[in-house]
C-alpha cells in the first residue's frame, strides 16, 4: 500500500541529512514496527507521511499514486496519532471528536456514527462528557487514537502511543492496534518499548542516522543475531573466568553476570563443561539468540543520542 | 540554602528574556512616551490650539479683543474657506466668531442680551479646555467692557457735559451675557463619558490579542493544529475559524461598553453616553474596522511568537504602547506636536478618531472613511503576515 523509495531529507541550515535514502513499504493488514533512537529520523519520516514535510528527494506513493496527489485527493486516507496529546484540553471527549470529525469532512449521520464507533472502539463512552484536560494519561492516549480513527484511514501512523500509560492501558492500546490491522488497515507503529514491537509487529524496521539498518520480519531479525550464553558463576576469580570464557567468543561483563557471544563452531555445552572443569559452580545460565533490544543496541550502539 | 535559592531565582529571571523585556523595557518606554506626551500639561507653556477667527465687526473694540486673544493663543489660521467643516472634523479646535454689533454692544451702558462673541469648538474638544477658553473669552470681553465704561464715565465728568448727571441705573460691567461657547455637535452632548467610552472601547477591543495568541500557541504546541492540517483543513479556513469568533467577541465588547455608558453610568451618578442622532452605519463601520485591525494584529502576533511567555509579554506591551501613543491614555490634544504626529501611526488612534467622529461629531459613513480605510489596510497587512508565518509555524 505504502511504498517509500530512496527518501532523503535535509532540514534548512543543516548539513547532515535527517533521512538518507530510506526505502520501505507497508501493507494493508500488517503492523510495521519502526524503531530508532532519538534523532534517528522517525519523526521526519512520519512528518512526510502526514503531509507536513514535502519530499525533497526520493518517492513516496500510496497504491502507486504519488503521496502529494493521494493526500490532495483524500487527505484522510492517512491518519497520524502523534506523540503529543493533539486535541483541545478545554473541550470534552465528544466535543473533540466532533471537531476533528468535521475537520476530516464528516457530517450528519455518518459523523454521529463514526463518533459512536470510535468512542466504543477506544472504550471512552463513560468519559464522553469529561473535559479532555481532566482525563488520565491512559484515557488521553485513547482519545488521541480515537481522533485518528475517525475518518477510517487506510494507513495509520502511531507515534509512541503508549508513552506514560499504565500496563492495563498499554495492553488495551496494543490490542486495539492489532484489531485495526486485522480489520485491514496498514499500521506504522513507533515505540521505544521493544517488547511492544515484539508483541505486535509483523515487520520491523530499525533506522538510525537517517538510514535503514534492518528491515524484515521479527523472526528474520532475531535469527540474524549471534547465539550467546549468559551465565553467573561462583568459585572462579573474575580475571581467570574472563580468560576462560574468552576462548569461546567475545565476553561482556554485565554486573555479576557474563555474556559470551559464541564464536562460530563453539557450543554452549562445551562452554559450560569448561566452567565446571575449572571449578566453577553455575548459579544461573541462559542460552539464546539476541532479543530485539539486544539487536537494537548492537546496531545503534550504546552512545547517548540526546 | 537561601543563597542557592536566590541564585536559582536570579538565573531563572536572567534567562527569561521576554520577562526581562517586560520588566525593564516597558517602564523605560512608558517613561519616554508618557513624559513626552504629557510634556505640555506639566510645564504650562502657552498651549496653542489651531483656531480661526471670523470677524464680522470691523469696530475698534473687536480688533482690541482679537489682539488680546492672539497674545494669549497665538496667531489664528488663515486661508480657511469653510471653517465649519474644519472645526467639525477636529482639524481646527475652534472658531472665534465676532458678530457685527460687538463693538457697539460691548460699549453700551445697557446690555441687549444678544450674543456678540462666541467660540464654536470642535465637538471632541476636551471639557476643561472648552471651559477654560470660554472663561477666558468672557474675562477679556469683560475687561474690555470695563475699560470702555470707565473711560466714558470719566469723560462724562468733564465739560462740555460736566453738568450731565451720571445714570441712576446700575451698569453691568460683566460681558457674560455677550459671550458664549458651543460645540459644533450633531445632536450629541460632550461629556467625559462621551470621550472615555470610545477610547477604552478601542483599547479593550485590541485586548483580544493576548487571548487569541495564547490559544493559538496552545493549539500549535499540542499538535492539534498540525493534526487539522494533516486532515486537509486549508490555512484560510483555520484563519477564518479564529477571526470570526473574535469578531463576535469584539461586537459583544462594543455592545457592553456602549450599554455601560448609556445605562450604567447615569445610575452611578455620572453622565450618560448619548447615542442620539449618531449615524449607526458609521458606528458599525468603525467598530468593524477596529475589530478587523485588532484580530489581524492578534493573528500576526500569534503566528510570530514562539512561546506563551512571548505571547504574554508582547501582546499586552504592544497594546499598551499603542494606547499610550495613540491618544487613549493621554488625549492627543495635550501632546506636543511631534507626539501628535507619532499618534497618527497608532491603529488605536485611527480607531479612536473614527469613534470620536461618530459619537462626538456626528459623522456619517463618508466622515469615517479615512480612519476605517487605514484600519482595514492595517488588518490586511497583518493577515498577510499571519498567513506567511502560520504556514511555517502550523507544523
Amino acid at each position: 500500500m505504502l511504498l517509500i523509495r530512496n527518501l532523503s531529507y535535509c532540514y534548512p541550515h543543516t548539513e547532515k541529512p535527517a533521512l538518507a535514502g530510506v526505502s520501505l513499504n507497508a501493507e494493508r493488514g500488517q503492523i510495521l514496527g519502526l524503531l530508532g533512537p532519538n534523532g534517528a529520523g522517525k519523526t521526519t519520516l512520519i512528518s512526510h507521511l502526514s503531509g507536513i514535510l514535502q519530499v525533497q528527494q526520493g518517492d513516496i506513493s500510496i497504491d502507486g499514486v504519488p503521496l502529494a496527489v493521494a493526500r490532495h485527493n483524500s487527505p484522510t486516507r492517512i491518519a497520524v496519532a502523534p506523540q503529543e496529546y493533539a486535541f483541545y484540553p478545554m473541550l470534552t471527549v465528544t466535543e473533540n471528536l466532533e471537531c476533528f470529525a468535521a475537520a476530516g469532512g464528516l457530517g450528519g449521520d455518518r459523523k454521529r456514527q463514526r463518533i459512536g464507533e470510535c468512542l466504543a472502539f477506544s472504550q471512552l463512552e463513560r468519559f464522553a462528557q469529561i473535559r479532555a484536560e481532566r482525563l488520565s494519561g491512559g484515557l488521553k492516549r485513547r482519545l488521541n487514537l480515537a481522533i485518528a480513527l475517525l475518518p477510517e484511514p487506510e494507513l495509520i501512523l502511531l507515534d509512541e502511543p503508549t508513552v506514560g500509560v499504565d500496563p492495563q492501558s498499554r495492553a488495551f492500546l496494543l490490542d486495539a492496534v492489532k484489531t485495526l490491522a486485522n480489520n485491514g488497515a496498514a499500521v506504522i507503529y513507533t515505540s521505544h518499548y521493544m517488547e511492544e514491537i515484539e508483541a505486535i509487529a509483523n515487520r520491523v524496521i530499525i533506522i538510525d542516522d537517517g538510514k535503514v539498518l534492518r528491515d524484515g520480519t521479527l523472526n528474520e531479525l532475531l535469527n540474524d543475531g549471534v547465539a550467546h550464553v549468559r551465565l553467573a558463576v561462583e568459585g572462579v576469580i573474575a580475571t581467570q573466568l574472563r580468560v576462560l570464557l574468552g576462548r569461546f567468543g567475545p565476553v561482556e561483563s554485565i554486573g555479576e553476570e557474563w555474556r559470551v557471544m559464541l564464536a562460530p563452531g563453539q557450543t554452549p555445552t562445551a562452554l559450560l563443561a569448561a566452567v565446571e572443569e575449572a571449578g566453577g559452580r553455575l548459579r544461573h545460565a541462559e542460552f539464546g539468540r539476541n532479543n530485539l533490544e539486544q539487536l537494537f543496541m548492537t546496531l545503534t550502539r550504546r552512545s547517548l543520542r540526546d | 540554602m537561601l543563597f542557592a535559592l536566590i541564585k536559582k531565582e536570579l538565573l531563572a529571571l536572567i534567562r527569561d528574556v521576554h520577562g526581562l523585556v517586560a520588566l525593564f523595557l516597558m517602564p523605560v518606554l512608558f517613561i519616554i512616551i508618557m513624559s513626552l506626551a504629557l510634556k505640555d500639561v506639566y510645564s504650562p507653556a502657552v498651549k496653542t490650539l489651531p483656531y480661526v477667527v471670523d470677524n464680522r465687526d470691523n469696530g475698534q473694540l473687536a480688533n482690541t479683543l482679537l489682539t488680546e486673544w492672539e497674545k494669549r493663543h497665538g496667531k489664528p489660521q488663515t486661508n480657511i474657506t469653510n471653517w465649519s467643516d474644519e472645526v467639525k472634523s477636529g482639524k481646527l479646535s475652534y472658531a472665534l466668531v465676532i458678530e457685527k454689533d460687538f463693538s457697539k454692544a460691548i460699549a453700551a451702558e445697557k446690555l441687549t442680551g444678544e450674543i456678540q462673541a462666541r467660540l464654536i469648538t470642535d465637538p471632541g474638544l476636551d471639557g476643561s479646555v472648552f471651559a477654560a477658553n470660554k472663561a477666558e473669552l468672557n474675562m477679556i470681553a469683560s475687561e474690555l467692557r470695563a475699560q470702555v465704561l470707565l473711560t466714558s464715565s470719566l469723560m462724562a465728568q468733564f465739560p462740555p457735559r460736566a453738568n450731565r448727571k451720571a445714570p441712576d441705573l446700575p451698569v453691568t460691567v460683566s460681558a457674560n451675557s455677550l459671550v458664549d461657547a458651543e460645540r459644533l455637535a450633531a445632536g450629541s452632548r460632550p461629556t467625559s463619558v462621551q470621550q472615555n467610552v470610545p477610547a477604552w472601547l478601542v483599547f479593550g477591543m485590541f485586548f483580544v490579542v493576548a487571548s487569541l495568541a495564547n490559544l493559538f500557541l496552545q493549539e500549535r504546541q499540542c499538535g492539534a493544529l498540525a493534526r487539522l492540517a494533516s486532515l486537509g483543513v486549508p490555512t484560510s479556513m483555520m484563519i477564518w475559524s479564529k477571526a470570526l469568533p473574535y469578531l463576535a467577541i469584539n461586537g459583544l465588547q462594543a455592545a457592553l461598553m456602549l450599554a455601560v455608558g448609556v445605562w450604567l453610568m447615569p445610575l452611578l451618578g455620572g453622565d450618560a453616553l448619548s447615542l442620539a442622532g449618531i449615524h449607526w452605519g458609521a458606528l458599525m463601520l468603525v467598530l468593524l474596522a477596529v475589530s478587523m485591525a485588532a484580530i489581524g494584529l492578534a493573528l500576526a502576533l500569534a503566528s510570530i511568537v514562539r512561546t506563551h511567555a512571548q505571547a504574554s509579554a508582547v501582546g499586552p506591551t504592544v497594546n499598551i504602547l499603542m494606547a499610550a501613543i495613540g491618544g487613549v491614555m493621554v488625549p492627543k490634544f495635550v501632546m506636543p506636536e511631534f507626539m501628535q504626529r507619532l499618534a497618527e501611526f497608532s491603529p488605536m488612534n485611527w480607531g479612536l478618531e473614527g469613534m470620536l467622529a461618530v459619537l462626538l461629531r456626528g459623522s456619517d459613513m463618508v466622515g469615517v472613511l479615512l480612519p476605517t480605510a487605514k484600519l482595514m489596510a492595517f488588518a490586511t497587512l497583518m493577515v498577510i503576515i499571519a498567513v506567511l508565518f502560520f504556514r511555517r509555524r502550523a507544523h
